[in-house]
């Protein structure tokens, strides 16, 4: 099953899809790209969107929950936050946490054109794309 | 050289004082480092791998340059996991041996890794990432003197949220484990714990050590430098520009 290519690749396949990449959220770094950038360099929209994931998986107000208040979950390896929406006039862009079986900070984003794109559609799909990126 | 030897599309071993790199038809296949976590210790301190499966797939396939194809293989891994873990550990390994530093640059030509080709990057992007990792470190917190001390937490301030993964950090902490130590201990990457650190430190989370002087100041400390008390968010960019201000007057 896939790597991180083929991954891209079928996220790319989506109705609206224009661009897509695989993102290390602590240092910014894009592990892999396909498509267009929004503005024109991946490697600037990885360390933007980045931050955003940063602040999403650090801040308590996320990632406690009633029975989890220290956020043991994820000192297992969970991430609690499933993914990220951003609407935007032009477009959508889904952030979508992988979880892998050791400590990692990588997340799946796609951005989709507006008029085009199926949001729901998207969110779905890229939900089963980062749990067969790391279970096969 | 890096750049010669990509042009070449060389295939060896670039050997520098903090780690090795090496290139397959001018491309970056591994890296490693002394102050960095290997692979071993990023799938097995904190990832599901034993020990045993590591040494297996080490033993069996460590000959034939294999070890990361093995692994998936073996069912230990799936191929992203891979991908993911393995380019981590190259960019994070690089970073530390692309160090600026005068030692000897070596190149030995035809030099393998016995972990095998898994996803080879250009020897530019690997360059370049070192460089952005470089910038964003002093863009966070400019004291270079908290990537080699000692991590000494200090207590959040009233309402300051600290994370799930940064609080783990933190308690591993003791006050003696410098971030390399942590990094080994925590299973994670060495880069990624001196990222943290640095922004603990800028959040007044971690102590700044008082000696230390912002980089690319070799002037001995003066009061003017001496970090500030914990602010939750600090201005950098003022920081950094009432820094300039004063240096220009000395």
């Amino acid at each position: 099953m896939p790597g991180i290519d083929e991954c891209l690749m079928e996220a790319m396949t989506l109705p609206g899809a224009r661009g897509a990449s695989l993102v290390d959220w602590n240092s910014g770094l894009a592990l892999g790209t396909a498509g267009e950038s929004p503005v024109g360099d991946h490697e600037t929209t990885a360390a933007e969107t980045a931050e955003l994931a940063r602040a999403a998986a650090e801040f308590d107000s996320f990632t406690a929950s009633a029975d989890d208040p220290d956020g043991a979950q994820e000192a297992e390896g969970q991430p609690p936050v499933e993914d990220l929406i951003v609407t935007t006039r032009a477009g959508y862009h889904v952030l979508r946490f992988v979880r892998t079986s050791f400590d990692s900070s990588v997340f799946l984003h796609l951005w989709l054109d507006r008029d085009t794109g199926n949001l729901a559609l998207a969110r779905i799909r890229l939900g089963d794309l980062a749990e067969r990126l790391v279970l096969g | 050289m890096l750049v010669r030897l990509a042009a070449e599309r060389a295939t060896g071993a670039l050997l520098r004082d903090h780690g090795t790199l090496y290139l397959v038809d001018g491309r970056v296949v591994h890296a490693e480092s002394p102050a960095s976590p290997g692979m071993d210790v990023l799938l097995t301190t904190a990832g599901r791998l034993p020990r045993e499966g590591w040494d297996e797939a080490v033993d069996r396939a460590g000959a034939h340059r294999a070890v990361g194809r093995f692994l998936v293989d073996s069912g230990r891994l799936r191929d992203g996991e891979l991908e993911i873990c393995h380019l981590g550990a190259v960019f994070d390994a690089a970073f530390f041996a692309l160090s600026p530093t005068s030692g000897p640059t070596r190149f030995r030509y035809g030099v393998g890794h016995w972990f095998g080709t898994v996803r080879p990057v250009s020897a530019e992007a690997v360059e370049r990432e070192t460089l952005r990792r470089r910038e964003l470190l002093d863009a966070v917190w400019p004291y270079a003197a908290v990537d080699t001390a000692p991590v000494v937490p200090r207590p959040a301030a009233p309402g300051q949220g600290v994370g799930a993964r940064r609080r783990a950090q933190r308690a591993a902490a003791d006050g003696k484990r410098t971030p390399a130590e942590l990094a080994r201990f925590l299973g994670r990457p060495a880069f990624h714990t001196l990222l943290d650190v640095r922004r603990l430190a800028a959040a007044g989370l971690v102590e700044t050590p008082l000696d230390a002087a912002p980089d690319a100041t070799p002037a001995p400390p003066s009061p003017a430098y001496v970090p500030v008390p914990p602010v939750a968010d600090p201005d950098i960019a003022l920081l950094r520009r009432l820094r300039d201000a004063l240096e220009a007057h000395l």
